[in-house]
């Protein structure tokens, strides 16, 4: 297994090159460029060319890439045009923060849908599964930006304006007191702001994973080994969690390194919706203000999320399936 | 190790949804004690050697004004400001030309030398005072002797010169560089004739003060040794800038927030320290959210809430809803250089024809007001007469305008043609993800297709909108865009002949009379003998019609009521920052 993990790994050094390569390329060939934001009369042209001297973007393209190819080898990342600060350190601030969201997002997303799967199929056909099912393709068909919006307004605005007993904060990652904290007021703090943006990325994933789920149980559920597992009197909650539910979670948790890249994409909308400080809005800045060194960062660390996404998923398979063997 | 870090962040997550459940207090408090230093002070932009080493002696200094209670009761509380976008380049003044971040440096975290009042004169600020000599070709300043940087040093007479130094190096891009056209920009431009005093060299020119008025001084001991082709990617400038003005910075939070507080150093002649204790400005992008935080009390100010928002804010019981004209102005730019577009009658007849009152009052909401000219309605040169009944909507005179130009419908097919066949097709072209924009290049196309011109708006992404236009061939007809005008008036590179190749002569302009008043109004020093002469220039725009001058927008800004003793205009939003404060019982 550890052989495997290491091929692949290694494997997929080539595979991020190439995808920042051809990003590389694109981003620098696109039309536009970083000095635009100054367009004004009041700028010269030649200050416009001095400030392209100035981030290097005066030099012929293929040295720009080799330079950066260069830099990329020692872990530079290089200097962002509109930030003005080391790549790495903004990544480093902003990564986490998406990390915390997305993890979380799937966490929730994959208990409340395997649950929820889990019930449906036990009773299927029930008034529970009719609702759920209809309940769970109204999140799945949502757009999750404006299911965001929603939840802004019903859990923030109106909850606030109104007087519910529960509010929640409509942006950002903290309070403005955050530094004044205790410990645990601090993690408290974070968990509450946490808690919007996180449920709405969570509940459209949520309900795809209890599709997912219904139906993988339902298969397993006809098995002949679930009926001798009944005819040997097993209790019912032994059948469906230990016999049957194990061998429905194989195709389930493989989803867990597929839904990772969704999720980075999931979370420019939520980001920009909660104000939420993380590498989505980040990379889509970059993209409208032409931030070379912030797109071509942004890329590679999404390059190398999906490559460890799809690692995860065949390691799962693995672990869940002794059928599966990398050797 | 990954693993068991995964691991606790999905237990994170099953936290959640309990956490939900008991978080129900409308946010943390902002009491604040006697005065004291923010933890995160000492912090700011550790592990960059020049970061830890200033606000190392930031923190010094400070530290000995800890525990010094406040002088009055309306000292106290943390004001939060928040606005769509981060502050690009910080408190950066040698490489940054955003709005934002001109405010917060000339009325946040770092002094101009002059200000302006309501009526545009120049005040003292940072120069205590300033005299001109009687040629008008040299100006001294004298420099207040108790400002110092947050670090502890003095603001000097070299702060000035260096500043303006940096300000004319080429390498330094400086962005505004029309600020100093009429300054002596060779060895002997200017002096330092004392600690305190500095003399610059210069031509006549109305404007002579306003450079002074939009450039913050730097500080010299901090970033004097720095090659100028590096000052825009140092840290100084969003990482852990050090200031002068009535705020310290504490804390820059990438693409979320900047924290400032009240500097207690802050001169007593120029109101002493600030009466909040911390300023925190917040970048929200979504404008959904941005209400939301100031109707529920997360924002004390909601910079420039979207004219359909303003109902909301002016409903809610715990908001009032600032108006007031400001100094931008959008505009459909006419492409002279097309052969439909040459005549000016054409150009006048586009703008008869289409009802800019009814767009206003569409998509402003009614806050705005139709545009004629340049001169936006805060400017002392501003005269609405102009242009008012000439332009007016009228489609029968714009009709008349068309068939006086020889365009006529001659097949019947609703557009007209000149005798050479050519049909009055022009493309409106806007940018991507502007909805205003596009709205008004779609209501254009209605509106004039009753007058036989056919109108195609055309979107085009951003950088690439503005080469089409800025460069030859300049492929468009038409295109939606805006101009924020700053105090010294001067729309030379629109308009003059001599620019007519230039990035911003869209409208390809070439006109003598046009060019005399351009070269001329400069130089007139007086505003009551300025003012009739700015009314003749505007006269000649509007006969000339380069642009339908659509209409000024005003600005809006929502503000919390417990904020009291806000002041804001054209001048800007953070205009008297140091003095807003927050009733002890609201904080």
């Amino acid at each position: 297994m550890t052989t495997f993990i290491v091929r692949r790994l290694l494997g997929a050094i080539p595979l991020v090159l190439g995808i920042a390569t051809i990003i590389f390329f694109v981003v620098n060939l696109a039309p536009g460029d970083p000095a635009d934001r100054f367009s004004s009369p009041s700028m010269s042209p030649e200050a416009r060319e001095q400030i392209r001297v100035n981030l290097g973007l005066d030099q012929p393209i293929h040295i720009r890439y080799v330079r950066w190819l260069g830099a990329l080898a020692q872990g530079d990342l290089g200097v962002s045009f509109s930030r003005n600060r080391p790549v790495t350190d903004i990544i480093q601030e902003l990564l986490p923060n998406t990390l915390l969201l997305s993890f979380t997002a799937i966490g929730v997303a994959f208990v409340l849908g395997i649950l929820l799967g889990i019930l449906q199929a036990v009773r299927q056909y029930s008034l529970l599964d009719s609702i759920a099912s209809i309940v769970g393709l109204f999140f799945y068909s949502m757009p999750s930006f404006w299911l965001a919006l929603m939840m802004v307004l019903l859990f923030s605005l109106f909850a606030s304006v109104w007087g519910w007993p529960i509010y929640f904060p409509a942006s950002d990652i903290q309070s403005i007191d955050y530094a004044f904290l205790s410990p645990f007021e601090k993690v408290r703090d974070r968990l509450w702001h946490l808690t919007l943006p996180a449920t709405s990325l969570a509940l459209v994933l949520a309900a795809g994973i209890a599709r997912y789920t219904r139906a993988s149980m339902l298969e397993e559920i006809r098995q002949d080994f679930v009926r001798t597992a009944r005819a040997k009197g097993l209790s019912e909650r032994v059948v469906i969690f230990k016999h049957t539910l194990r061998n429905a979670l194989i195709p389930v948790i493989t989803l867990v390194g597929l839904y990772l890249p969704f999720l980075f994409s999931g979370t420019v909308f939520i980001e920009t919706v909660f104000a939420w400080p993380g590498m989505g809005k980040l990379v889509v800045d970059a993209i409208l203000q032409r931030d070379y060194p912030i797109i071509m960062g942004g890329s590679l660390v999404f390059a190398m999320m999906v490559v460890v996404g799809n690692l995860v998923a065949d390691v799962l398979y693995a672990v869940v399936d002794p059928r599966i063997r990398y050797d | 190790m990954r693993e068991a870090r995964l691991a606790r962040l999905i237990l994170v997550a099953g936290l959640t949804v309990m956490m939900g459940a008991c978080g129900g207090e409308g946010g943390a408090s902002r009491e604040a004690g006697p005065w004291m230093l923010e933890a995160s002070l000492a912090e700011a932009g550790s592990g960059i050697p020049f970061c830890e080493e200033v606000t190392a002696r930031v923190s010094a200094f400070m530290s000995q004004f800890e525990g010094q209670m406040p002088p009055s009761e309306r000292h106290g509380g943390a004001v939060v400001v928040a606005s769509i976008g981060e502050i690009p380049d910080g408190m950066n003044n040698h490489v940054s030309q955003d709005y934002t971040a001109s405010q917060h440096q000339s009325f946040v975290n770092l002094m101009t030398l002059v200000t302006y009042d309501e009526n545009q004169i120049a005040m003292p600020y940072l120069a205590e005072s300033w005299e001109v000599s009687d040629d008008a070709s040299e100006i001294t300043f004298h420099i207040r002797d108790d400002v110092y940087w947050h670090d502890g040093e003095l603001t000097d007479a070299y702060d000035v010169a260096y500043t303006f130094k940096r300000a004319i190096d080429p390498e330094t891009a400086f962005p505004n560089a029309a600020y100093w056209t009429h300054y002596d920009q060779g060895p002997d431009g200017v002096e330092v004739v004392d600690s305190f005093t500095v003399k610059f060299r210069m031509r006549p020119h109305a404007d002579y003060i306003d450079p002074w008025r939009a450039t913050a001084i730097m500080p010299e001991h901090l970033l004097g040794d720095v090659p100028s082709t590096e000052l825009r990617q140092h840290p100084y400038g969003t990482v852990c800038p050090v200031g002068n003005g009535p705020f310290i910075f504490v804390e820059h939070r990438e693409a979320a927030s900047w924290t400032f507080q009240a500097n207690p150093a802050f001169p007593a002649g120029l109101g002493g320290r600030p009466y909040v204790d911390r300023y925190v400005y917040r970048v929200i992008t979504e404008q959904t959210t941005l209400l939301t935080e100031l109707l529920t009390g997360g924002l004390d100010v909601y910079i420039r809430p979207m004219p359909d928002q303003a109902q909301a804010v002016i409903d809610s019981d715990a908001v009032d809803l600032l108006q007031y004209p400001f100094r931008s102005y959008v505009l459909v730019g006419w492409n002279a250089r097309r052969p439909q577009l040459a005549d000016k009658r054409v150009r006048q007849a586009l703008t008869r024809g289409t009802n800019r009152q009814e767009i206003v009052d569409a998509l402003l909401q009614g806050y705005g007001t139709v545009a004629n000219g340049s001169v936006p309605p805060f400017h002392w040169a501003y005269d609405p007469s102009i242009g008012r009944d000439a332009m007016s909507y009228d489609q029968d005179a714009a009709r008349a305008l068309l068939d006086a130009a020889g365009w006529v419908d001659r097949d019947g097919d609703g557009v007209r043609e000149n005798a050479e066949g050519v049909r009055l097709a022009i493309s409106i072209k806007y940018n991507h993800g502007n909805d205003m924009r596009q709205d008004i290049a779609e209501i254009m196309q209605a509106q004039l297709a009753d007058i036989g011109v056919e109108v195609t708006p055309t979107v085009v992404e951003w950088g690439t909108l503005l080469d089409q236009i800025g460069q030859s061939p300049r492929d468009f007809d038409g295109v939606v865009m805006g101009w924020v005008v700053e105090y010294k008036l001067d729309d030379t590179d629109l308009f003059h002949s001599r620019n007519i190749s230039a990035t911003y002569a869209w409208s390809g302009t070439q006109r003598p009379d046009i060019d005399r008043f351009l070269d001329e109004l400069p130089l007139v020093v007086d505003r009551e003998e300025a003012k009739p002469l700015w009314s003749q220039y505007q006269e000649l725009l509007v006969d000339e019609q380069p642009y339908t001058f659509f209409f000024f927008s005003d600005r809006l800004d929502g503000i919390n009521k417990r904020l009291r003793g806000v002041e804001m205009d054209a001048r800007g939003e953070w205009l008297n920052i140091k003095d807003w404060w927050i009733p002890a019982d609201l904080r």
